[in-house]
Parts: C-alpha cells; structure tokens; sequence
C-alpha cells in the first residue's frame, strides 16, 4: 500500500511538471500547444546526448537540455504562433499549427535517433535505494519528486512576485489592455513560451531517467494524459495543475492495484470527460466563458 | 506501356486508390463539424465503431453488404447523439479536448473487449470492399454535402461558424444544427471504417487511436475546409504523396518513415500559416492574383 | 573454304555457350519493421536474409540461379504492410516474400499474398494457431509460442523448482497476448497456481503499479510476455522495487536488444528460445561467425531470416532448380531435415516449422543456454 503510494506520486509528479507548461501556454494564449510534447521528447535526447557523447555528468546535462527546451519553445512561437496571431481562429489554426510543429519534431527525432527506445547509461544516476516502511523508495524517485515540487515552488514565485510574472499575467487577462499599459506583449509572450517548454524538457529528461527509456513517440501518451490533468487542474492554473497531476497519478497506480491495469488509462479520460460535463473550469479554474 | 504492365501498375496502386477514396471520407467526416466552427475530434471513435459494428454483423451474421455498411453508419450516429449534447455546450478548445478523450475512452473500451478479442481485433474479414462501392459512397457524401451548402441550412451553418452568439439571435437553433454535423460526421466516419474493415481484413483497436483523428483533420485542413470538396482534395494529396516520396527518399537516402512524417508536418504548417483556406482555395488565389497584375 | 566453316563453328559454340552463361534471376521480397515498434527484430532480421542471399550466390549451390533480396520496411504499420506487400508481388513480381516482423502485421498482409498466389515465409511470426491457417501458401518457420513456452516452462520447472506463479503481458499487441495465452494454459496444465495476472500497453513506460501489485502477492516466478522494449523496463523496474525472485520471458525478450536495455537487471533472466546458439553444430558455428564477420552479434531473430532464406533456396532445389511461385511452394513440402543454424529443419504437415527448442538464461551480458 505504501510502495502503491510511493509510485502514485512519482508518476503524478512527472505529470504535474508536464501539465504546467501545458498549462502556462494555454492561461496567457488560449491556445493549446500540441508541440509541447515533442519538446518533452527532444530535449529528453539532448540530455541523453550530452551524457553519451561528451560525458557530461547529468547535474550540467540537466539544465543544459531544460535551457535548450527553452529555446526549442521559443523557435515554436516565432514559427508556429506568431504568424497567426491576429486571426478570428487563432485557437484552431493555432492548435493545428502546434501539431504540424510536433510532427515536424517528431519526424527529425525519428530521422537523427531511429525510432528505438534507448536509455540513459546505468550509473549516471545514483542507484540507491531507501526504504521507507514496507516502501523502497529509490534515490532518483526522491530526488525527481523535488524537483518537480521545486519547479513549481519557483514558477509560482515567478508569477506572483516578479516583473515579468506580473506582466503575464496582465497578458493572460487582456492582451490589448496590457498593450496600452505599455507592456511588449510580443516578448512577454515569447518569455512564457521560453518557460513553458523549459518545464517541458525538464518533465521529459526526468521522465526519460525515471523510466529508463527515450524513443519519439514517449510524448504521446503523457500529452493525452497531460490534457486530463490540465482540465482537472483548470485551464491556466499552476497550482490546479500540479494537485491534478498528482492526483493523476495516485488515481492511476491506485486503479492498477485494485481494478487491474487494464482500466488504467480509461480512468485518465473518465476523468476528463466528467470535469468537461459537470465542471469545466476544473478545480481551481477561472470562471470565466467557458461555455459556448 | 503494354496492357500487361498496365495491369500490374493497377494491381500495385490499387489499394493506394482504395485508401484515396476511404480518406476522403474520413477527411469530409471531420469537415462536417468544422462548417459550423466546431473541431470535433472523436472520428477515429466513431470509426472504430462503425468497423466493429460492421465486422461483426459478417461474421455473425449473413447480413448483406449493403445492411452492414448501414449499420456501420448508423452505430456510431446513435452514440453521437447523448455524446453531441452535452459535450456542444463546451467552446473551442474544450470542445476539441473533450472529443480526444471521447475517442480515446471508445478504443479502450475496444481493446478490452474479449467479445472482440480485445487488443487482437477480429481477422479474416472477407474482402466485401471494391473500389466501385468506396467511389460511391464518397460521391454520395459529396452530393450531400453540395446539397447542404446551398441550402438554407448552409446558410445557417455558415452563420454559426462566423459568430455563433449573433446567428442565435437571429433565430438560427445553433445547437440542433451542431449536433446534426456532429451526427453526419459520425456517420460518415462509421460508413469509412465499415469500408475500411472489408477491405483490409482486420479491425483492431490500434487502427483507431488519437494518431489517427489527427491524420483526418490534416486532410482536411490540407485540402481546404471552406468549401465541401476541399478535404477530398487533402486526402488525395496526401495519400499520394507517401508513394511519391518512397520513390524519392530512396533515391536521396532518406528513410521513408521520417521523410513521409516531416513533409506531412511541413505541408500542414505551409497550408496553416500561408494558404489557410487549403489547395482548394488555390485557384482562386491565382486568378485573383493574375487579375490584380492585369489591372495594373 | 574453310573461313565460312570456322565462322559457322564459332557460331554453333557461342549458341552452345550462351544458354549455360545465362543465369536465372529468381527475385525474394523480404518485408520486415525496419521502423515503428519493433524495429530492434526487423534490424537482425534484415542482417540474417542479406547474409544468407550472399552466401547462397557465393556458393554455386544453385546452379545458374542467381537469388536477388527486394528489402522493404512495412514501419510495423498494418496498412504499409499491405501496400508493401502489393508492390513486391506486383511490380517487383517476386517469387516469395519472408517476413513480415510480427504477428499482428502477417495477419493483415498475409492474405493479400495468399489471394494473389505468392508464397510467404513466416520467420518471426509465433501466434500459434494462425498464420499458416490463412492458407496453403503461407509457411512458417518460427516455432509459435505455444511450441516453445510449454517445453521452456518444463525445463526451467526442472531446474529452478518453482511452486506458484504470476504474469504480467502487453494486451495490445497479437503476439505479447499469444505468448500470454500459452503461458496461462502451460502452467496451468502443470498445476501451478497463478497467484496473480497483470496487464499493460505497448505504450506504457511506467510499469510499477503492477510490478508493486504482483510482488505483493509472494509468486516463486514472474511471468513477462512482452517485446523487447518494454521487457527492459520491466525487468530493471521489477529489480528495483526490490523483486528478486526469477523472471522467465516469452519470445519477445529474445533480442540483444533486451540485455542492453535492462543492463545489470537482465542477469539470471530466463528466456525460451527456438535457437540454441550454443549449439555446436558446424551450420550454426559458422553462421555465428560470418554474422559477427559483418558487424553483428547474431541473436534468434537473425538465426530464423537467416534460415528463411535458407528453406527457400532448398525449396527452388528440390522443385528442380525453378525459382517460379507455385515451384518453391511445391519445393516446400518436399524440404526434410534441413540443415539450418536452428538445427534440422522440416515443416509440419500443417505448414508450421518444426525443430528442437531449448532455454537461455543470461549471464554476464549474453545469453547461454540453461544448463
């Protein structure tokens, strides 16, 4: 029960780290942002590069691949989003245009790294283990778990106390309103994009170390479920989206262990499903128009 | 080139021309919903639907071809209804969302399914398709579509997909017309996947995934979706082009995989940012463009 | 005179000549998932039938036929597959096809083969009571899993002792399932209790909600019917959550692929195989060697293209040197004790292969059969 636990909030956390980029993008845009996953998914590589080939410790391969996830978010913008930016459909063509970049992403992926998985080589994490109780928990577990939780500590701090978090805000509210305030929406918005795939390349070389495997399609799934947790979460709340990201994750590994694994992703869209009937805004949404 | 070499260059190509004909419908399927401004993107679901449905009933039943194709357009069109009703209410995004996950729930529902063997699908279907019956059925779904777009109820849908809050007030009932697209869209994705089923031999639940729906929404983004043809002229283009680029890649040494995936994404995000009304809209922008330089 | 009798001489010598010069070139499509899901297979796949078509052509044992290999990736995409396979019959108008990697995929191409009268060669596929029923130009020489596993589990039952069970199987994948299947009823005829069954997708990564919730229940054996890339993460997952007791795979962990993936968690990892490679009969020393010669290190998959080819060429032999479809199909039925690196290699009268299996356990990074 305890070990169940454990690996409820070790996933949960890998799906709260993904969810909140997904979820930055989408408060200051409206647009949901398909590429995010591919971004999970190279920048996953480029820590497994950078380990393989100039053997660098993962401590500096770590937020070398979380900065270059940054910059890969920042190329989407400027390609993918900017351009249609002034369209009545910027959220429909905006999302199809995130899923062109995804599948560009993808294809280069599968064309530089072939399509099998592969792994990070055994020892560039610690191997320890500790129990707790009748749980083993291992080092890397603990350690993504905080990381996860730091990012969030910091992202939240980001947004409420500084400059930049205060002006995307202003943007996530009303872009024109903050265009007259004097604020550069355009960087402002890049800026977001730049935080919100850096989140996204962190979630995606954790999940690589956790898991031991990176292949170009190990975005898929996590985008399906990120979307659930998102929705659970509420649209544009960080805080909705790391509860429901654990909450995910719990519910997941909970329903393995008494339903059987079989049930296990249905219960992700079960989810998704119900919060979009009954409640949209999720848990700790804004209540604004939601409702056609 | 001789009859003979005729002859084998159709019985090559021939399922190539099958799938032209079946992703065309799957590409109307999703531009049924978009006329009206909703992104629907629970069609592989109704797909998978419609091909269970009709597999099934064959290898069951004696039922004839043409009742199995009926019930493959019909199943997924009932589920469409208490799907379509509360789901309608939601905006844009939502709206897209809550359909992924409605598809994905419908293929896993599938691949749990022991009546069906689960995840093993059903095999040995007879082949039932022929190219004849795959034209027909897309020509009589473009029939009906050219038919709506002229009519009163195009205008309506044309409305709602302007300013769906204005073409209310002007009295136009947006939700039962939504939920009709919605229930076309399902049906056509069903009839597809019925086709599809007697075609290939197999269903299975990995047939109808998220990849999928995506696919179909290319199509139909590719080809155009202002007019009813557009998608069919993505779908054609886009089937096509996988076979063009086998013969290319090979040349130039590129993995056929990654090249057909990379220009699927590199023509979408073209069509997306500079021709956003698709090829369909092509010739349009070329006359205007010749007029313009004659009227210098 | 005599200039027009040397010239007509000259003639009539050439005439004889030209004939036994000409070489009959018979064209074999080999269809394997050199991209998608099981890629890892298709790869040694692809290393297996390109040796043994060089041997073959090296080695004069087909008089005056020269073997040419059409390669294709069927992307383990049921629809390529079939496109693939319509193209090799065709346009390339081959005499046979071997392949394609996986189960799910013959089943779907296979019958366009069958219909259009071109004979296939299964060697990878192992879903038992399938394949071959499509129809009687599909031949197989793979073992299924339900000639491998039962005889494995009794080995390893022999060897380890072992009184309870559990399983854990991909669901969503023909072959995992297959595998699954006789597992179940192999054990369960053996009167070994499965204490519990666990179940996830080709897609999932995260497998320690299930490996928790099997460990709970104290099995002597785990069970893993799984493709190579999900094997790895299974078995480092199971060994992390502090599982130490035994776990014995199906025919997907039979890969290279797998030691690599699973590292130091691979150790003591049993597998059934239908290639005994230690097997010191010279075919297969030889086999070993040129395979190494060109870079790779042979495992099962490469052993069964490699004699795929190997069954065809046998089949052209006794058909009577005639490279045609419906000769290798008659050819087949007449191939009796074949030597292949599998050992002595003869096909059932339902079509499926039929040779000796054995057990591999790994140690110290490579695979050695179970002593």
């Amino acid at each position: 029960m305890g070990q169940q636990i454990v690996n409820g909030l070790f996933l949960g956390s890998i799906y709260a780290l993904f969810a909140l980029g997904y979820t930055l993008v989408f408060g200051v845009l409206d647009i949901l942002n398909l590429a995010h996953q591919a971004v999970f998914m190279l920048c996953a590589y480029v820590a497994l590069l950078l380990v393989l080939h100039l053997h660098l410790p993962m401590f500096v391969a770590f937020p070398v691949a979380v900065a270059a996830g940054g910059l890969v978010g920042l190329a989407v913008e400027r390609i993918a989003f900017r351009p249609l930016r002034g369209r009545s459909d910027s959220n429909i063509s905006g999302l199809i245009s995130s899923i062109a970049m995804a599948t560009i992403l993808e294809a280069l992926a599968l064309q530089l790294f072939g399509p099998d998985v592969e792994r990070f080589p055994f020892g560039v994490v610690p191997d320890r283990t500790l129990h707790l109780g009748d749980a083993v928990v291992s080092e890397l577990q603990v350690v993504i778990i905080a990381i996860a939780l730091g990012m969030l500590a910091v992202l939240t701090f980001v947004l409420k106390r500084t400059v930049l978090g205060r002006r995307i805000r202003a943007v996530a509210e009303s872009p024109t309103a903050a265009r007259v305030l004097g604020v550069n929406v355009d960087r402002v918005i890049a800026a977001s994009f730049f935080v919100s795939s850096a989140l996204g390349a962190a979630a995606g070389v954790l999940f690589g170390l956790a898991f031991n495997s990176v292949s170009p399609d190990m975005g898929r799934t996590v985008e399906l479920k990120g979307l659930a947790v998102i929705i659970l979460g509420g649209m544009g709340s960080m805080p909705g989206a790391a509860i429901a990201g654990f909450a995910l994750g719990l519910l997941e590994v909970f329903t393995v262990a008494k339903l059987g694994s079989s049930y296990r992703d249905a219960v992700a869209f079960g989810v998704l499903f119900l919060v979009l009937v009954f409640r949209p805004r999720g848990l700790l949404g804004a209540a604004a128009l939601r409702e056609a | 080139m001789s009859a003979e070499s005729l002859r084998d260059l159709w019985l090559t190509y021939q399922s190539t021309v099958a799938f032209i004909g079946l992703n065309g419908l799957l590409a109307l399927s999703v531009y049924t919903t978009l006329s009206c401004g909703q992104l629907s993107l629970a069609q592989a679901g109704f797909m998978a639907l419609g091909a269970y449905a009709s597999a099934v009933l064959t290898l069951h039943t004696q039922a004839p071809f043409p009742l199995v194709l009926l019930a493959g357009a019909a199943a997924p069109a009932l589920v469409a209804i208490p799907l379509g009703l509360p789901v309608l209410r939601l905006k844009g995004v939502f709206l897209a969302i809550a359909t992924i996950g409605f598809g994905e729930v419908i293929r896993i529902f599938f691949v749990n399914l022991d009546f069906t063997n689960g995840a093993l699908g059903l095999v040995a279907i007879p082949q039932r398709t022929g190219l004849p019956v795959i034209y027909a059925a897309l020509g009589g779904a473009l029939f009906v579509l050219w038919r709506i777009r002229g009519s009163r109820a195009g205008y309506a849908l044309e409305a709602i997909r302007e300013d769906e809050p204005a073409a209310r007030t002007m009295g136009i009932d947006a939700s039962a017309y939504k939920l009709s697209m919605l229930v076309l869209g399902a049906a056509l994705a069903g009839l597809a996947g019925a086709l599809d089923a007697h075609f290939n031999f197999m269903v299975a639940p990995s047939n109808y995934s998220f990849g999928r729906v995506v696919d179909m929404l290319v199509y139909a983004v590719v080809g155009g979706t202002t007019v009813f043809y557009g998608p069919v002229l993505g779908a054609a283009f886009l089937t096509l082009l996988p076979e063009v680029l086998r013969e290319v890649g090979s040349r130039v040494g590129l993995q056929p995989g990654p090249l057909r995936l990379f220009v699927n994404g590199l023509v979408l995000l073209l069509v997306i940012l500079f021709l956003p009304n698709g090829i369909a809209s092509l010739p349009g922008r070329l006359r205007r463009r010749r007029a313009g330089a004659h009227a210098a | 005179m005599r200039l027009p009798l040397l010239s007509l001489l000259a003639a009539a010598i050439a005439a004889g000549a030209a004939p036994a010069g000409a070489a009959e070139t018979v064209k074999i499509g080999a269809v394997f998932s050199l991209t998608g899901n099981a890629a890892a297979y298709g790869a040694q796949q692809k290393a297996g039938v390109q040796l043994a078509v060089d041997e073959l052509n090296k080695s004069g044992k087909l008089p005056g036929i020269t073997l040419e290999l059409v390669l294709e990736d069927d992307g383990t995409n049921p629809q390529q597959g079939i496109s693939v396979f319509d193209r090799l019959i065709n346009l390339n108008k081959v005499s046979a096809i071997i392949g394609p990697t996986l189960s799910t995929l013959a089943e779907a191409a296979d019958p366009r083969a069958q219909a259009q009268k071109t004979p296939v060669v299964a060697v990878s596929n192992t879903k038992p009571n399938a394949i071959t029923t499509i129809g009687d130009y599909i031949w197989r020489v793979s073992l299924t899993e339900a000639q491998v596993i039962p005889s494995a589990i009794a080995i390893a039952r022999e060897k380890l002792g072992f009184k309870t069970a559990a399983i854990l199987y991909g669901n969503d994948d023909a072959f995992t399932k297959a595998g699954f299947d006789v597992m179940k009823g192999s054990l369960e005829k053996s009167g070994v209790p499965i204490l519990g069954i666990q179940t996830f997708a080709t897609k999932d990564r995260d497998f320690n909600a299930q490996l928790t919730a099997l460990k709970a229940l104290k099995p002597d054996i785990l069970f893993v019917s799984a493709l190579v890339e999900q094997a790895g993460s299974i078995a480092v997952q199971a060994r992390q959550l502090g599982y130490t007791g035994p776990i014995m795979g199906g025919n997907g962990f039979n890969s290279t692929k797998f030691i690599q993936l699973a590292g130091p968690a691979a150790e003591g990892v049993l597998v059934g195989t239908a290639w005994n490679r230690a097997s010191q009969d010279p075919v297969n020393q030889a086999f070993i060697a040129a395979m190494k010669a060109r870079g790779t290190d042979p495992d099962q998959f490469g052993a069964q293209a490699y004699t795929g080819v190997l069954v065809i060429a046998d089949a052209i032999r006794l058909a009577g040197m005639k490279g045609g479809r419906d000769d290798i199909k008659a050819g087949f039925a007449k191939v009796k004790d074949l030597p292949t690196p599998l050992g002595k290699f003869s096909f059932l009268p339902n079509r499926d292969g039929n040779h000796a299996a054995a057990v591999q356990v790994v140690k110290g990074a490579k695979f050695e059969i179970l002593q």
